[in-house]
This record gives structure tokens, sequence and C-alpha cells, in this order.
């Protein structure tokens, strides 16, 4: 058999193979033989110095499910590693949010506290200087409304409280299985 | 020698072969034969092996005007070959109690 016919069937034989992984091999006995004819072998001894093409397939055919395994592995650590990546972007977005909600908090307590002491002091003022029912009526409407306000900014501290424990008992969680991981 | 330990001792044959300089797979059969017999068809996978776990790499030269594949060993694969005088310890124990 030389060369060409033995690429030819050994190409043939490859059939269940990806077209990259035929060439591949192909390219690997055609260049075999070549260095071995440079090298002053004959080509036909050589060839019957291969094996039968069967072996050979099967060899290759045994060591494919190795090559599979190690790439699934590679592509589980590749997703261990976005995961982590995700979860420190999430932090990060929720750390932001988490400072803007808690200004929005601020404000609706600051204006509220302020109406309603500002309302207090009118109605007071009001009272004493008897004004009119419909005017004591208005500041008292004001007064409410702060307390409206200060409830509102009290349930958005809140929620943010509660939210911020989870989050950081998770983010406290995550890092000991990280430490942890690397002790071992 | 054993099969399984014969497939483990020539992946290690060839990327020694790859330490000092990158080689094609001719020549790693001729340099990797004088320490162990390693037939053609076995060395494909165990370069594949070896690629695909990162210990080398590969790319393509002319020689003679055709294209000839090098493969050339990693930092990863490096430190591999140096883990292995620690391995040689833990061997030689292991052989000192199977002769004992």
């Amino acid at each position: 058999m030389n060369k060409y016919e033995f690429l030819y069937k050994l190409n043939q034989s490859l059939e269940n193979c990806s077209n990259t992984e035929r060439q591949e091999i192909v390219h690997y006995y055609d260049e075999l033989i070549q260095d071995a004819i440079d090298s002053g072998e004959f080509e036909q001894e050589f060839i019957e110095k291969l094996g039968s093409i069967d072996k050979i397939t099967r060899t290759i055919k045994k060591d494919q499910d190795f090559v599979t395994n190690v790439k699934e592995k590679k592509d589980y650590q590749l997703q261990k590693v976005f995961s982590v990546t995700v979860k420190i972007i999430g932090y990060f977005i929720f750390f932001i949010l988490a400072i803007v909600i808690g200004s929005i908090g601020i404000s609706f307590l600051a204006s509220g506290g302020g109406m309603m002491v500002f309302a207090s002091i009118r109605i007071y003022d009001a009272i004493i200087k008897s004004l009119s029912v419909a005017t004591i009526v208005m500041y008292a409407g004001s007064a409410t409304i702060g307390v409206g306000l200060v409830l509102i900014g009290f349930w958005v501290f809140k929620w943010l409280f509660v939210q911020s424990k989870n989050q950081l008992e998770k983010l406290m969680e995550f890092i000991q299985s990280k430490i942890k991981k690397v002790g071992e | 020698m054993d099969v399984q330990l014969k497939k483990g001792f020539l992946e290690l044959l060839v990327l020694a072969s790859l330490k000092n300089q990158a080689s094609y797979g001719y020549r790693i059969i001729q340099d990797v034969s004088e320490v162990l017999e390693i037939s053609e068809s076995t060395l494909y996978p165990i370069l594949k092996r070896l690629e695909i776990q990162n210990y080398l790499v590969t790319y393509t030269e002319e020689y003679n005007s055709r294209l000839r594949r090098y493969y050339q060993i990693t930092s990863q694969g490096l430190q591999k070959l140096k883990d292995c005088r620690h391995e040689f310890d833990i061997i030689k124990i292991i052989y000192d109690y199977i002769l004992k």
C-alpha cells in the first residue's frame, strides 16, 4: 500500500469523526510518512509498520471519551467562573440600588418630618391668633401628608433593612464557601 | 510493561521530549523510542490528550514546501514535569513496598 492508498482508506474509516478531526488525523499520518521518507525510510515498509487502519481507528476512538470528559470539565469550570462573576456584579448592583433607595427613604423622612413640624407650628399659631377654621384644616391636612411621607420613608427603610440582611447573609455564606475551598 | 503504566509514562516522556524545543511527530517518536517503545498510532492520542489538558500547543510551519505541525510545551506542561520530582519519591516508596 502506498501513501495515497493508505491515507484514502484511513479517511474512509474515520467517517464517524468530525471533519476537522478527520483532516487532522489524516494530516498527522501524511506528515509522519513524508518525514519517514525524508529520513531515508521506505514508504511501503513504514506504512506496514504503522499497523492496520482498523487498529489506528480503534485507538483514536478509545481516547475520544477522555477528550470529551476533559472538555466537559472545562465547560463546568467556565460556568463556575461565570456564576461567580455574575454574583459579584449582582452584589455591586444591589449596593448601588441600596444607596439610591436609601436616599429616597431619607428624603421622604426629612420632607415628611419637616412638613409635620412646620404644619404643627402653624396650627398652634393659627389657634392662638384664632384664624379661620379653613386655615386650621388646611394646616392639619399638610400635617397629615407629612405623617404619610414619614410612614413611606419608614417603610422604605424597613424594606431596605430586610433585603440588606438577606443579601449580606448570602454574601457571607458565599465568601465562607470560597474561603473553605481555597483552604482545601 | 503494564499497558496503563506505560501510557502514563509515555505522556510524560512526550512532554519531556519537548522540554527544550518544539518538535514534530516523527522526531518525537524517535526521541521517545530511545527510552520506551512508542508506536505512531499511540502518539496521536497522547498528543491530543496533552493538548486538551493545556500541556502543549501546536502550530504549523513550512518545511520542504509542505506544512509540518509542531508541538510546543506550555508553562503548565513544564510545571507538570517539575511535579514529577515529587511523584518520583512516591513511586519509589510504592516500588520499594512492592518489591520488598
